[in-house]
C-alpha cells in the first residue's frame, strides 16, 4: 500500500537548481549522478549528504561541435541550496577527462526552472 | 560587476568569461618570460570590446633583491602586477611594496597560510591584495582539500582583523577552470566567508586595483603626481 502524502505544511520545501555541464567526453544521466554524488561525498561526507534530499530530475543533451554540453535540473532542500551550489565548482574531472559544471539558476518549481534557464539559454 | 583577475592567455577563455557574467579579466603572463606579446586576436579584442581586458604580469623571484628589481622592471608595462608568493621573505617584501597589486598564493609549499600579523598590517597599509586562487582549492586531491580550506580560514581571520584587500580569482588556463561568479560566492561559504565579503573580493577589490593603476600612471616619484 502506498503511503499517504504529507500535508503541504509538513513537506520539505524544495528548490530546483538548473545546471550546465561542459565536458570533453559524452556523459549520461547515471554518470552525472555519480559525479555530483562523489563531489558531495568529498566535501560533506555521508552525514552531510543526507541533509540535502538530493535528486537529479532531468537531463538534456545538446549537440555542440568540439565539446559535449548537457543541461539538467537538480532538486534539493530549500535550506541547503547554498551548500549544494558550493560543490558545483569543485567538479573538475571525470574518468581522466576534464569537465565543468555551471549553475544556470535556482527556481521554486521544475516548470519555471525549465522555462527560465533551460529553454532560454 | 564581477572581475576575474587571474586568467591565462586564451581567446576562448576571454569569450567564456564574458558569457559567464564577468565584466572584465586580467590576462597574466610570466614576468620572467622575455616574449611578452599577446596574440593578434586577443589584442584586437582588447581594443574593440566593451568587456574590460587588462594586462597582468606575474613576478617570480628568488630573493628580495631580485623581487625589487623585477617589480621595477615590470611595473610600467603591467596594468596589474602580481607577485608569486610562497616564500616568507618574498611574501613580506611584497606586502611592504606599494607598487605590488596582488600577492598570489602566499601559502604555496608551506604548512601555514604564509601571512602573519606583521605582513597583514603592511598589506593593509600598502593596499596589497592577497589572492585566494580557487584553482588551488579545486585541483588538489579531495582528501587534502581541508589544508587549503584551513589556510583560507587563517587568511580570512587576519583580513577581518587588519582589513587588507582580499581578491578571489580562478587562475584559469582553459574554459574548464572557469566558474560563474555566483558559484564562486557559494564556494566561499565553505571556508567561512559571507556573501558580502565574497562580493567585495570579486567586485570592489578589482575595481580599486584598476583605479589605483590609473593614479599610478601619473605618479612621478612616490608622493608626487601630475594633476591634469
Amino acid at each position: 500500500m502506498k503511503l499517504k502524502i504529507l500535508p503541504p505544511h509538513m513537506r520539505n520545501k524544495k528548490r530546483y537548481l538548473a545546471f550546465e555541464v561542459i565536458s570533453e567526453m559524452s556523459i549520461n544521466r547515471e554518470e552525472v549522478i555519480s559525479i555530483i554524488g562523489g563531489a558531495l561525498w568529498d566535501m560533506y561526507g555521508s552525514c552531510g549528504i543526507s541533509r540535502f534530499d538530493l535528486w537529479v530530475i532531468k537531463i538534456w543533451n545538446y549537440d555542440t561541435p568540439g565539446k559535449y554540453v548537457m543541461k539538467g535540473i537538480l532538486r534539493c532542500k530549500r535550506e541547503e541550496v547554498h551548500s549544494v551550489r558550493s560543490i558545483i565548482p569543485t567538479i573538475t574531472r571525470f574518468k581522466g577527462g576534464r569537465v565543468v559544471f555551471h549553475t544556470l539558476g535556482i527556481s521554486g518549481s521544475i516548470h519555471s526552472a525549465t522555462k527560465k534557464f533551460i529553454e532560454q539559454n | 560587476m564581477f572581475f576575474d583577475f587571474h586568467v591565462h592567455e586564451s581567446y576562448e577563455l576571454v569569450d567564456e568569461a564574458e558569457r559567464l557574467g564577468y565584466s572584465g579579466v586580467v590576462i597574466f603572463k610570466d614576468g620572467n618570460n622575455k616574449n611578452n606579446d599577446y596574440s593578434d586576436d586577443l589584442v584586437g579584442l582588447m581594443e574593440d570590446s566593451s568587456f574590460q581586458i587588462r594586462r597582468g604580469v606575474e613576478v617570480h623571484s628568488k630573493n628580495v633583491v631580485d623581487l625589487k628589481r623585477r617589480i621595477q622592471k615590470s611595473r610600467k608595462e603591467a596594468d596589474v602586477l602580481m607577485v608569486y608568493g610562497g616564500d616568507l621573505k618574498i611574501n613580506r617584501a611584497a606586502c611592504e611594496n606599494s607598487r605590488v597589486d596582488i600577492i598570489s598564493h602566499p601559502y604555496r609549499g608551506r604548512r601555514d597560510c604564509g601571512i602573519n600579523h606583521i605582513s597583514a598590517r603592511k598589506a593593509a597599509e600598502n593596499k596589497v591584495a592577497v589572492e585566494l586562487n580557487v584553482r588551488h582549492l579545486l585541483k588538489i586531491r579531495p582528501q587534502n582539500r581541508y589544508k587549503i580550506l584551513g589556510y583560507y580560514r587563517e587568511i580570512l581571520k587576519l583580513q577581518r582583523k587588519f582589513n587588507f584587500p582580499l581578491i578571489i580569482t580562478s587562475g584559469a588556463y582553459s574554459i574548464f577552470d572557469l566558474h560563474t561568479p555566483h558559484d564562486i560566492i557559494a564556494l566561499t561559504h565553505c571556508f567561512g566567508m559571507n556573501e558580502e565579503e565574497a562580493t567585495v573580493a570579486l567586485s570592489e577589490t578589482p575595481m580599486d586595483i584598476m583605479e589605483r593603476r590609473d593614479v599610478w600612471s601619473n605618479v612621478l616619484v612616490e608622493g608626487a603626481r601630475i594633476i591634469e
